[in-house]
């Protein structure tokens, strides 16, 4: 990945004509509403981004036109939901570049990507005094299925250190490391804080002890994209509604070798090779892993959503959602009161803050009157919470549609709700 | 919709005065902020008398005088300790059979329209443990949970 240069939203320099954040706020019309009589503000796009025209067009397009059953369809209708189905398949390879699309594994979410490895490659190869790795940072979806795991065979989870700042400390983490390792199990991007991980780095230093790599990318390739290959991971999987696609759709991706390795997750249809009472033989991955009807019209409108992101440009994007970091953390430091919670260096576009005196709840309701969009809570992510010391925060979540009016709203929103409060 | 009490009828009244949702929003908020500390003693904000499944911490007590009951409760957030401050005034000084009249209408009047949906849904909670109070003839929040396990 290329070091992203911020936009500087201020002064309009350095290309903010090649990201036209006008023209893109058109192509997502819900941002055209207003909320308590204000234009809607949407820093909430961590917990699902909204979507452009051609992601509801692609997915309306499919039931409207050519929606029938994929896979093995003796007439035209499924012939061509299979072709375009597919084709996103390996437009997902790509984006990701992947060694091909069949690296490529359709699940409901995330979260299933995750369950999948921990109940397959996890359940096959973990055993009694194994040592898996996660990171305090991770969302609960990285933390539970291990748990259940761990509870069925008895490996041991150990978590890599964040500092105060939440800067990941990677010596913590090294000192973790041992034969015993079998898997480390880590997000690229916290959820809460946005701190960008090293990911590259762990990965490297985990295979050097024999482990295999999950990233959990459901934050981290919205904001900066991912390259599987350069990652060098084994695993890594993201959601699509994160990344401005429809809900329901998760992918995983995985080395091929290593899911040759794994036993289905699922049983049903489209997974088998052959079925008999004797003894039932399964097909090749990436199908291997996708039994029964898939999520079609998802997959499509992810593709739609894709092409939709690769057209704007991942670096575009991440420069522009850096400029708007760059700008709100000048802003809200400078606000009396505010604790920005989450000061690594390597940040994605994503602020979690608390008002002194304030409880995060009453902020964020005082926001959301102001018509700002925010999230407040744990963020699925209780462990770090504990970490910190804190109940909750309010999080200030940007994505590619949010520009400096965004910010300005936040920080009046956040006057207002200290008026009120305090 | 009868009368409740003296209290609930204040509420709803200013309630129903204010035309404007973001005023009656603030007007929780005000509520909230006059409920002083020492009005639920430290003492009191223990495990037994919490409540579970809210986004902020709420505890609530219930006194039972003469057969009536007497509500108090806290919340380390304002709007909601606005709200239960609202609820348990509202809602004090009343007999257990009185309790089991309430329905979910009677909160409705209170018009807290400015509210999300999760806060509304909390509000029935608060009130379906109002009358579990009223049945169990008082207690702890912590003894009603386990006598509904």
């Amino acid at each position: 990945m290329n070091k992203i240069v911020p936009i500087d939203i201020q002064s309009g320099s350095n290309s903010m004509d090649a990201y036209d954040i006008e023209r893109v706020r058109e192509d997502f019309p819900i941002l055209k509403q207003q909320i308590y009589g204000k234009s809607l503000v949407f820093l909430d796009s961590g917990a699902s981004a909204q979507k452009p025209q051609v992601v509801i067009d692609a997915v309306h397009e499919c039931y409207e036109t050519y929606y029938s059953n994929v896979h093995r369809g003796a007439h035209f209708l499924s012939q061509k939901c299979t072709d375009v189905y597919e084709q996103v398949r390996g437009q997902i390879a790509t984006f990701m570049n992947a060694q091909s699309e069949n690296n490529v594994i359709f699940t409901s979410s995330v979260t299933e990507s995750i369950n999948l490895v921990a109940q397959t490659w996890g359940r096959k190869f973990l055993k009694k005094g194994d040592q898996i790795i996660v990171s305090e940072v991770e969302h609960h979806a990285n933390i539970v299925p291990w748990q259940l795991l761990q509870d069925q065979i008895g490996f041991d989870i150990k978590v890599a250190k964040i500092d105060d700042q939440g800067e990941f400390l990677l010596d913590t983490f090294k000192a973790l490391l041992s034969p015993k390792t079998k898997l480390v199990a880590i997000t690229d991007c916290s959820n809460v804080l946005g701190t960008m991980l090293p990911v590259k780095e762990i990965t490297r230093l985990a295979h050097e002890v024999g482990a295999k790599v999950l990233v959990d990318g459901t934050q981290g390739i919205v904001h900066n994209g991912v390259d599987v290959q350069d990652l060098d991971c084994d695993f890594y999987g993201f959601t699509g509604h994160k990344i401005y696609g429809p809900t329901g759709i998760g992918i995983l991706y995985g080395k091929m070798d290593v899911l040759k390795s794994m036993p289905p997750y699922q049983g049903g249809g489209d997974m088998i090779d052959k079925v008999s009472f004797s003894g039932t033989t399964f097909q090749e991955p990436p199908y291997r892993f996708e039994a029964g009807t898939p999520p079609i019209a998802q997959v499509i409108g992810l593709g739609a959503a894709i092409k939709y992101v690769s057209d704007l440009g991942m670096e575009n994007i991440s420069a522009h959602e850096q400029g708007l970091l760059a700008y709100a953390n000048e802003l809200l430091s400078a606000i009396e009161g505010v604790q920005i919670i989450g000061q690594a260096k390597d940040k994605a576009a994503i602020i979690s803050f608390l008002i002194e005196g304030t409880h995060p709840f009453d902020v964020a309701a005082v926001l959301d009157r102001q018509g700002v969009a925010t999230r407040v809570g744990h963020h699925c992510a209780e462990p770090l919470m504990d970490r910190l010391g804190i109940v909750g925060t309010v999080r200030a979540s940007f994505g590619l549609y949010n520009n400096k009016d965004d910010v300005d709203r936040l920080v009046a929103a956040i006057g207002r709700a200290k008026e009120l409060l305090i | 919709m009868n009368s409740i009490t003296p209290q609930y009828e204040d509420y709803a009244d200013a309630l129903e005065m204010i035309d404007d949702e973001d005023m009656r929003f603030e007007y929780i908020i005000d509520v909230g902020k006059k409920v002083k500390d020492e009005d639920f003693p430290e003492a009191l904000r223990i495990d037994p008398n919490l409540m579970h499944g809210c986004m902020s911490r709420v505890w609530l007590c219930d006194e039972v005088r003469d057969g009536k009951h007497y509500f108090s409760g806290f919340s380390d957030a304002i709007i909601v300790k606005g709200l239960v401050a609202m609820m348990a005034g509202s809602f004090s000084g009343l007999t257990t059979d009185q309790l089991q009249e309430l329905t979910t209408g009677h909160v409705r009047r209170l018009n807290l329209g400015a509210l999300t949906t999760q806060r509304q849904v909390g509000m029935m909670a608060m009130l379906e443990t109002f009358k579990k109070f009223g049945l169990a003839g008082g207690g702890t929040i912590a003894q009603l949970r386990s006598d509904s396990v």
